[in-house]
């Protein structure tokens, strides 16, 4: 069956993985807004209000993303796998979506920690 | 004169190996995946199985020949998906070769599997990173991709574990 | 198993278990965070040490009257704005609800102390730019010319609009109402209201960016992000406490991009096009009334005239992000405000 040291090492796993989790998956909180990042090309960040569509430019071609009701998503992708159109809408801060063959990351940013709410 | 390539039989077992995992990797491309990088990776059952009944080297060769082949045959060759699928096997080939060094028992096939799992996607995972799309908030992936990482190697570990006594009791049975 | 694995295994497991009960040992604040969204807008509730049944009835008597306020006041969807407008444009006399003639009068004076440039009355230009949709799509151009000098010619104003009692009448047909920020302002305040009603005395609340925040957090001040108008990053933080509210308006927020040049959503009524001086206006004052025509009238007015709309609506603390990113501001928000960013910005210090 399992060897001493399969055992070692699935522990060993499930020991540091809840880490990996506290570390990049803090709950930022409430979303507010959204960045748009594109290889080659410098971010967007947008607010999360009001109901828009746009397009970004890939290597592989466009990808079109809506802004609706606070939250954001992939419409479409030129890419084979469609796991960023897959990965349906983002509500919450630090949720993202990413067209690895297209280059292109969306990600929902929240509050920042050190301020109780944010003017703009 | 006659140009003959002489093909061993190490050549056959990585051609067949090969071409079983092939065949894998293809039915699991057709399926949709949640998140980016994210299968099953069934094929590399046939990885380690080549791994514990052939040695490393026959090993080395069906993982690196899947992806190429595979790639090829998908329409994938050369692609961004190309390029993270190869630094997958790479890294879990290396993976497997220094585990393979554990002295005494060492890994059985769960050990080999998960570990050649968690460098495979570890890999993956910072090859989209440097080359793809070098931004913090990619790290929010991250711990779901580890964790479905243990979570198939695990699995194809112990299906491995069954293919091999499977194996062994039909060797027995044909003595 | 085997006897020296098993001690392998307790031991990670208990190097597991410390791991995951490390998590749980963050002190909890008692602050209690909420995001809704209503109002047309993203609209975030932070309650200090509240218990929590006050928490939710307050919350929810919020959202109600958010609610409400949002339906009453909407420039463009059919309501009982639409319907005055509707009304007062055909020259006829309209009966008003008490409240509804606390928002216009509220308006009427604010925008004559502004000089106008802050005019809740050009209802009719904004809808002709499309601002009057949720979406204004990219590839649709800005109007003719012809058609904005039309619109600028007939000046509508608030000073058209003349009161009997509860009765309103409009002198100029071209006169279209749509409150803005305005009725940001107006609703953040009634929603405070709400809160004070029901026992809460320390809370912010931020309507999609502009925010009014009474009581303190605990023993401290409330600490406030004032986003860079060009970045996600934070150009400035400054601390409020007892009753503050902090409005700004910008050009990022509602505009479209035609021929690579920027049109935003706040119009100058005297030129019929949105004025490209400032990127942001911020106003902080105390209590309630002023903020949302105070933010729009200094965007309009710009780097150029915005002293003296600070003077006419006797702001105290103003700032204004110009296009060039050099920041004005006035002596008693320079003394209070810090800037986050590095190198901090050019910052010009008038004294109204």
């Amino acid at each position: 069956m399992m060897t001493r040291a399969d055992w070692i090492v699935l522990i060993l796993t499930v020991a540091l993985l809840p880490s990996l989790y506290m570390r990049y998956w803090g709950d930022e909180g409430p979303a507010t807004s959204v960045r748009i990042s594109a290889s080659g090309q410098p971010d967007i960040t947008l607010p999360l209000t009001g109901n828009r569509r746009f397009t970004v430019h890939g290597p592989l071609g466009d990808s079109v993303i809506e802004i609706r009701d606070g939250r954001v998503r992939f419409v479409s992708s030129p890419c084979r796998g469609q796991q960023c159109v897959h990965s349906g809408w983002l509500a919450r801060a630090g949720e993202l979506a990413a067209c690895l063959p297209n280059g292109i990351m969306v990600s929902v940013l929240g509050r920042d920690r050190r301020y109780d709410s944010i003017n703009f | 004169m006659n140009l003959t390539v002489a093909t061993t039989r190490q050549d056959h077992r990585i051609a067949w190996l090969t071409a079983l995992a092939i065949t894998i990797h293809i039915a699991e491309s057709a399926l949709p995946s949640p998140l980016p990088g994210i299968k099953p990776g069934l094929a590399n059952v046939v990885t380690i199985v080549a791994l514990i009944q052939y040695g490393w080297g026959t090993a080395a060769w069906v993982a690196l020949l899947r992806v190429l082949i595979g790639s090829l045959l998908i329409g994938t060759f050369l692609s961004p998906t190309f390029l993270l699928s190869l630094a997958g096997a790479l890294a879990s080939i290396a993976a497997l070769r220094i585990a393979s060094w554990l002295p005494g028992r060492g890994f059985g096939p769960v050990g080999y599997s998960l570990l050649a799992a968690l460098a495979h996607m570890a890999a993956q995972f910072f090859t989209a990173y440097w080359v793809f799309i070098p931004h913090a908030g990619l790290f929010h992936l991250l711990p779901v991709l580890m964790t479905a990482a243990l979570i198939f190697g695990v699995t194809s570990g112990m299906i491995t574990q069954l293919a091999l006594q499977r194996l062994r009791a039909a060797e027995v049975s044909a003595l | 198993m085997l006897p020296p694995v098993s001690r392998k295994i307790a031991c990670m497991a208990a190097l597991a278990c410390s791991v995951f009960l490390g998590a749980c040992g963050r002190d909890p604040q008692p602050i209690h965070q909420e995001q809704i969204l209503v109002f047309g807008t993203l609209v975030d509730i932070t309650l200090w040490d509240a218990d929590k049944t006050k928490a939710q009835q307050a919350t929810a008597a919020v959202i109600h009257t958010l609610n409400e306020l949002h339906h009453r006041w909407h420039a463009w969807e059919p309501g009982p704005l639409t319907e005055i407008n509707a009304r007062l444009a055909r020259g006829e006399t309209v009966r008003l609800a008490p409240d509804q003639i606390e928002v216009i009068r509220g308006a009427q004076e604010l925008s004559r102390k502004s000089g106008d440039l802050f005019n809740p009355a050009i209802g009719g230009l904004i809808a002709l730019w499309g601002f009057h949709a949720d979406d204004r799509p990219s590839n649709v151009p800005p109007p003719a010319p012809g058609e904005i000098q039309k619109w600028v010619a007939r000046r509508p104003t608030m000073d058209d609009l003349h009161f009997d009692g509860d009765k309103l009448r409009s002198a100029n047909p071209a006169l279209q109402l749509d409150f803005g920020a305005y009725v940001k302002s107006y609703g953040v305040d009634r929603a405070i209201d709400e809160l004070r009603r029901h026992g809460v005395s320390n809370a912010i609340i931020n309507a999609g960016g502009d925010l009014r925040a009474i009581g303190r957090k605990g023993d401290h001040p409330w600490r406030i992000g004032i986003r860079d108008p060009r970045g996600p990053g934070i150009l400035a933080s400054v601390e409020i406490q007892c009753d503050e509210s902090v409005f700004t308006s910008g050009d990022y927020e509602r505009f479209f991009m035609y021929q690579g040049k920027r049109y935003h959503h706040i119009i100058d009524p005297r030129s019929g096009y949105p004025p490209d001086g400032a990127m942001s206006a911020t106003v902080i004052y105390p209590g309630g009334g002023v903020g949302g025509g105070a933010s729009t009238a200094l965007m309009v007015a710009g780097p150029k005239d915005w002293l003296a709309v600070v003077r006419g609506m006797h702001l105290q603390q103003a700032m204004l992000v110009a296009a060039d990113r050099k920041v004005y501001l006035t002596p008693a928000l320079a003394a209070r405000i810090h800037f986050e960013v590095d190198p901090p910005p050019a910052v010009i210090i008038a004294q109204p």
